[in-house]
């Protein structure tokens, strides 16, 4: 009787595992690359992931066969997880693997057990403090802070009261933007006043919408314009503004990376610029950097993906088209 | 007369963990890439450390849970956990220090846990509801909101749960899972054996009865959750050596976790039913699950869609035969 | 077979019922017939079929082989919604009430009256009265939640709600078990007057005395037959009982000489928080001493605090000559006093746990080394006592839960002889129990107090304890009333110490 039982959950599990997808292919005779980026459902990371498939498909046409494995942590913003994805890859044995870090430090033993394992990594996106990777291909946060800090310097024409609304703790990428900006304000413009630069939106955007609309019932008399280092904080700091009336240019920001609402608040005059990176490169190039790398080229160990400052004014230019609407769908399908 | 030492139904409900374990890495074993990959020592290890933190957690989870309790905190207190220990390095004390340290920090959350649901005969499931949020608070705000990173790092609790010198053997395992083993072996010893371990199963099987029989109801209570919160205390030790600093937010939602394992363990949540093994080879089999999905490459949602089926189907296969039995007997007729 | 009087077809036929539980006959060909407004006596021990045949009828089980007829129809329930519906009604040995709903709602719990899914309470009320009326208790409160009453109470609420759907057939499970004399008088009341109506009762009760009293007819079942049945009147009950146990039983009540010792126990003024409010008595070694009252005159709350499981509010406690007042169930234990609850689901046994553990719980310490459990002295040891005390199990190891009533209770006793217990403080050792294993238990009373033991036992079925004790006192209202030998006393004395001052005490308390 209970030997029956189990072989029903038995044959359910198979065809539970069948339904898998992937499950059907052969594993080809190339190259086996797994990509972990910090999430799977932000749209910056199916824009990496667009990035990882195009460097495939031109690896294939050059004859070079290539398999790209896309496994993020199973909960999203866990370091943990994270640590176990990288592990697990370690012990299957790949290639190689490109890996944005979920925290500067916590993943820096993952990546050494890699390299005693002769698994190359390449670190995309967030930095790493540890010098065991093979090369670091990401925007140079400090600089698109920079970037951002000399637009709403022009804007406020070097004068007034700036906010700048941290990100979270121990994320690198924003980090270094909120340095640049405050380095670009402190070296050009030494009339403008930082008023808060201390207050951390957190990982939700809930929470960010919170912390923002705490922030400006503070200082929503003196504050002249905003810096905010990363997607979530911009939608909800704008967002925050409209609530108080202060939006529609009354307060300047300039934010960093897009989404479809970030976009709206460009078009619609909420938001007066958008520092914007280049995902779809920086998976490109992680992919094609550690290609040549397994194929014993020498690369470089700091790749720039560049930034680029997206305004209402240039916004519709193609150039700028292919950064705010990246061709996902090209590279991952309609289904994704 | 010759009694077997153990009835038939017995021996199936204690074997059923076994059974789940044995069942997955059978279908593991079917397919053709994972049986070249998943069955590899260097894999077992990573497994093994990945089980690590559950499976202590699940030591004391398992004691609360048989005593027919909930600890719903364990999470945060593991998250308190690894804070404290980071603290603990940053003043510089040794290893023996920041581990009983942090431990003794586990327990005495679990202290009042459990003095609050015995002084007040309060539902376990509110006070550890509400612990589990005092305990998040606490760490966060001891860590000031963020990551702890001990300036000069303490090698021996950092290599509790490192691998990363041998990552293609499966000797040496890294110490913390030693402990874990050593752990679960004492632990099952206790509950299983010990008379202390039988007061626990009878409290949790029927507590009047426990109290008629002259068993101190309330002092093993508060002993039960002073123990889970110290095992929940060690288990944020190997957090800490894992991540190899204090994370404040760290393991939300792991007490759901190690729940899981104990129920896929055998155990039962109304009380009086459980083992030490059996949690650890639950522990071990979520690990497996989510290890060959990673290798398999399922997408993250199919991975969360197969656990949560083997937990319904684990703990579902005791009521499910009675229910197929009667089935077929009526179509005899 | 009397004719009836209304048809030509009698009210209920049970023809060549059979009904098989894996390897089990339950029921082997059973047949009866039921008049209408007779009732019909239902005996056998537990396991004979009693159950098996009334979840059958209340279509509970469907039966293998055989049919039913009700009013010459054919009846066939295929679940109990459908018995009910048709004139079955069944009242368990477990009361089936809502403990927090009013005694209106439970009485119409599932026939309230209504449109549309919305009620109507008038109706509802008038519903309610007529039935309680039609049980001839017009003064139970309506409003009042059902756990606020007492037992005999609540069981008058569940009969008042079977009669709501005018039955045909009433069963009723042991409805006795846990009423005392004058409420289950009281219930025999209603039951001649529900047969009166010319509703047919199936009577089911281990109380042989019971049965005579209420019933006109009688059925014997043993191990799925029926093994005989009759008319009531002239029916012997020392003929009925070796029916039902299939062997002689000389002597349910075995009693040898005994000798008296030293007083073990002395209990003076003794008040509980609120029950008992002033007790004394003494216990001796080598006695059996009864405590008889109704239910709510605080026998249990009694043991319970001489045991240290209540409050204890006054009075004095001397064990074997010294002074122990205050105490906890660890410190009675450890002087070797046992206490038997009445309540052996609820609080007497570990149901999900072994034999080995229920038997040794006491006194893990006896089997064990250096805080370990020694697996098979304890299962050696629990072995013995099983066999010692005829326990029918497969195992030492199978969880007491899977046992009979009548062998979870010798369970709950060889934990006292475990325990090796000198006091034994036994709260209803016979409550709802086959009369194989009650006659077991006298025996094994006797032997203890033969061997020196004193044994306390608190009872309100007043036939065992006038056939085991050597002195029995009456409780009333959270006192003594009155104690003296059991030679000295009457059946009729001592009901009427322990109603005391007035009739209705039983019911109010």
């Amino acid at each position: 009787m209970r030997s029956l039982l189990l072989g029903a959950i038995f044959t359910s599990l198979i065809l539970i595992s069948g339904c898998g997808p992937n499950s059907g292919e052969s594993v080809e005779d190339g190259l086996k690359i797994v990509v972990i980026p910090k999430g799977t459902t932000h749209e910056f990371w199916k824009s990496i992931h667009a990035g990882a498939i195009k460097a495939k498909q031109e690896l294939k046409a050059k004859g070079q066969s290539v398999e790209i494995i896309w496994k993020g942590p199973l909960k999203e913003d866990d370091r943990d997880e994270q640590i176990k994805v990288v592990e697990n890859f370690i012990s299957s044995g790949v290639d190689g693997m490109v890996l944005a870090p979920l925290d500067n430090k916590a993943l820096v033993r993952p990546v050494e057990t890699a390299n005693n394992a002769k698994i190359p990594v390449v670190i995309i996106d967030s930095g790493l403090e540890s010098d065991k990777y093979t090369s670091f291909v990401s925007t140079d946060n400090y600089a698109g802070g920079k970037m951002g800090g000399d637009y709403l310097g022009k804007l406020l024409a070097g004068k007034g009261n700036v906010l700048m609304l941290r990100y979270a703790v121990g994320s690198a990428s924003t980090t270094n933007r909120e340095q640049g900006f405050l380095d670009a304000i402190k070296e050009k413009y030494p009339d403008i006043k930082v008023l808060s630069s201390d207050q951390y939106a957190g990982a939700t955007r809930e929470l960010a919408y919170t912390v923002s609309q705490n922030l400006l019932s503070r200082y929503n008399t003196e504050v002249n314009g905003i810096f905010c280092p990363n997607e979530s904080v911009t939608v909800s700091m704008t967002k925050a503004l409209r609530d108080l009336g202060k939006a529609k240019g009354k307060v300047k920001v300039v934010g960093f990376d897009t989404s479809v609402q970030s976009l709206r608040d460009l078009e619609g005059g909420d938001v007066q610029g958008l520092v914007v990176q280049n995902p779809v490169r920086m998976g490109y190039l992680g992919v094609k950097t550690l290609v040549s790398h397994l194929a014993g080229d020498v690369v470089s160990k700091r790749i720039d993906t560049g930034v680029a400052m997206v305004t209402k004014a240039n916004m519709l230019e193609s150039e700028i088209q292919e950064l705010i609407n990246p061709p996902i769908e090209k590279y991952l399908g309609a289904g994704n | 007369m010759n009694w077997s030492r153990l009835s038939s139904s017995e021996f199936l409900k204690a074997m059923r963990p076994f059974v789940g374990l044995f069942l997955v890495l059978a279908l593991f074993a079917l397919d053709s890439e994972l049986r070249t990959v998943f069955f590899k020592g260097s894999n077992f290890k990573t497994i093994l450390t990945q089980t690590v933190i559950v499976a202590i957690g699940a030591m004391g989870m398992t004691l609360v849970i048989v005593s027919g309790g909930i600890d719903l905190c364990a999470g945060s207190v593991v998250a308190l956990a690894s804070v404290v220990a980071a603290k603990l390095i940053e003043y510089n004390y040794g290893f023996l220090t920041v581990t009983f340290g942090t431990i003794f920090v586990g327990a005495i959350v679990g202290l009042f846990n459990g003095g609050i649901i015995t002084a007040f005969r309060m539902m376990p499931f509110i006070v550890t509801l509400g612990m589990m949020g005092i305990a998040r608070g606490i760490s966060k705000w001891l860590a000031n909101n963020q990551t702890v990173n001990p300036k000069t790092p303490l090698d021996s609790v950092n290599q509790l749960m490192d691998n990363s010198q041998s990552p293609l053997t499966f000797f040496p395992l890294p110490d913390g899972v030693w402990f874990a083993i050593g752990l679960a072996v004492f632990m099952a010893i206790l509950l299983r054996r010990s008379v202390f371990g039988r007061h626990v199963f009878a409290i949790g099987s029927n507590e009047d009865t426990a109290r008629l029989c002259g068993i101190r109801v309330n002092l093993n209570k508060v002993l039960i959750y002073t123990l889970a919160g110290a095992f929940f205390g060690f288990a944020g030790v190997m957090q800490f050596s894992r991540l190899t600093q204090g994370d404040p937010s760290v393991a939300i939602g792991l007490e759901l976790q190690i729940i899981a394992a104990v129920v896929i363990g055998g155990a039962s949540l109304s009380g009086g039913a459980g083992s030490i093994p059996g949690s650890v080879i639950g522990a071990f089999m979520m690990a497996s699950l989510a290890n060959g999905s990673s290798i398999k490459d399922w997408p993250n949602y199919m991975q969360e869609i197969i656990i949560g089926i083997v937990i319904i189907l684990a703990v579902g296969m005791d009521k499910l035969e009675p229910l197929l039995q009667r089935h077929l007997n009526k179509q005899k007729h | 077979m009397p004719l009836n009087k209304f048809s030509q077809h009698p009210r209920l036929r049970i023809l060549n019922v059979s009904k098989r539980f894996g390897s089990t006959l339950a029921l082997d060909g059973v047949s009866l017939e039921i008049d209408s407004g007779e009732v019909h006596a239902l005996i056998g021990e537990n396991g004979a079929g009693k159950s098996t045949l009334m979840k059958v009828l209340s279509g509970a089980h469907q039966l293998d082989k055989g049919s039913l007829e009700l009013d010459g129809g054919l009846f066939t329930p295929s679940d109990p919604l459908y018995a009910r519906n048709s004139g079955v009604a069944m009242i368990y040995q477990e009361l089936n009430l809502a403990p927090d709903l009013s005694v209106e709602e439970n009485v119409l719990l599932g026939r309230e009256p209504g449109k549309l899914g919305w009620l109507n309470l008038k109706e509802r009320r008038r519903l309610a009265k007529d039935a309680l009326e039609e049980i001839g208790q017009p003064d139970l409160p309506l409003d009042v939640p059902v756990h606020s009453l007492t037992i005999a109470q609540q069981q008058l609420v569940e009969i008042a709600r079977a009669l709501v759907g005018q039955p045909r057939v009433l069963i009723m499970d042991e409805p006795t078990s846990s009423l005392t004399r004058v409420d289950a008088e009281n219930l025999f009341g209603v039951i001649d007057h529900m047969s009166q109506r010319g509703v047919s009762v199936i009577y089911i009760s281990h109380f042989l005395e019971e049965c005579q009293r209420v019933a006109s007819r009688f059925t014997v079942l043993r191990d799925g037959k029926s093994v005989g049945s009759g008319e009531m009147v002239g029916a012997s009950l020392n003929e009925i009982i070796q029916m039902m146990v299939g062997r002689e039983v000389s002597e349910i009540y075995p009693r040898t000489r005994r000798n008296i010792g030293k007083v073990v126990l002395e209990v003076s003024n003794l008040a509980g928080l609120a029950k008992p409010k002033d007790v004394d008595f003494k216990l001796c070694a080598g006695e059996i001493f009864g405590i008889f009252g109704l239910v709510g005159a605080g026998r249990t709350e009694t043991i319970r605090t001489v045991f240290g499981l209540d409050r204890l509010a006054k009075g004095r406690v001397e064990l074997f000559g010294k002074e122990d007042t205050n105490s906890s169930p660890i410190r009675r234990l450890a002087m070797r006093v046992g206490l038997l609850s009445e309540n052996r689901k609820e609080e007497g046994l570990l149901l999900n746990r072994s034999l080995a553990d229920n038997l040794t719980l006491t006194s893990f310490q006896s089997v064990s080394y250096f805080g370990l459990v020694n697996d098979a002295l304890q299962i050696t040891t629990s072995e013995k006592l099983i066999s010692e005390l005829e326990v029918k199990a497969s195992s030492a190891s199978q969880p007491v839960g899977e046992l009979s009533g009548g062998n979870q209770q010798k369970i709950a006793i060889g934990r006292l002889l475990h325990h090796k217990a000198e006091i034994l403080l036994m709260d209803e050792p016979t409550r709802g129990i086959d009369v194989g294993s009650k006659a077991h238990i006298y025996r094994l009373m006797n032997e203890l107090a033969k061997e020196g033991k004193a044994v306390l036992f608190v009872s309100s079925y007043l036939p065992e304890l006038l056939g085991v004790c050597d002195r029995i006192s009456v409780m009333s209202r959270g006192v003594i009333v009155e104690t003296r030998s059991v030679m000295e006393w009457s059946e009729s004395e001592i009901i009427e110490a322990a109603v005391g001052f007035s009739n209705t005490e039983g019911v109010a308390a």
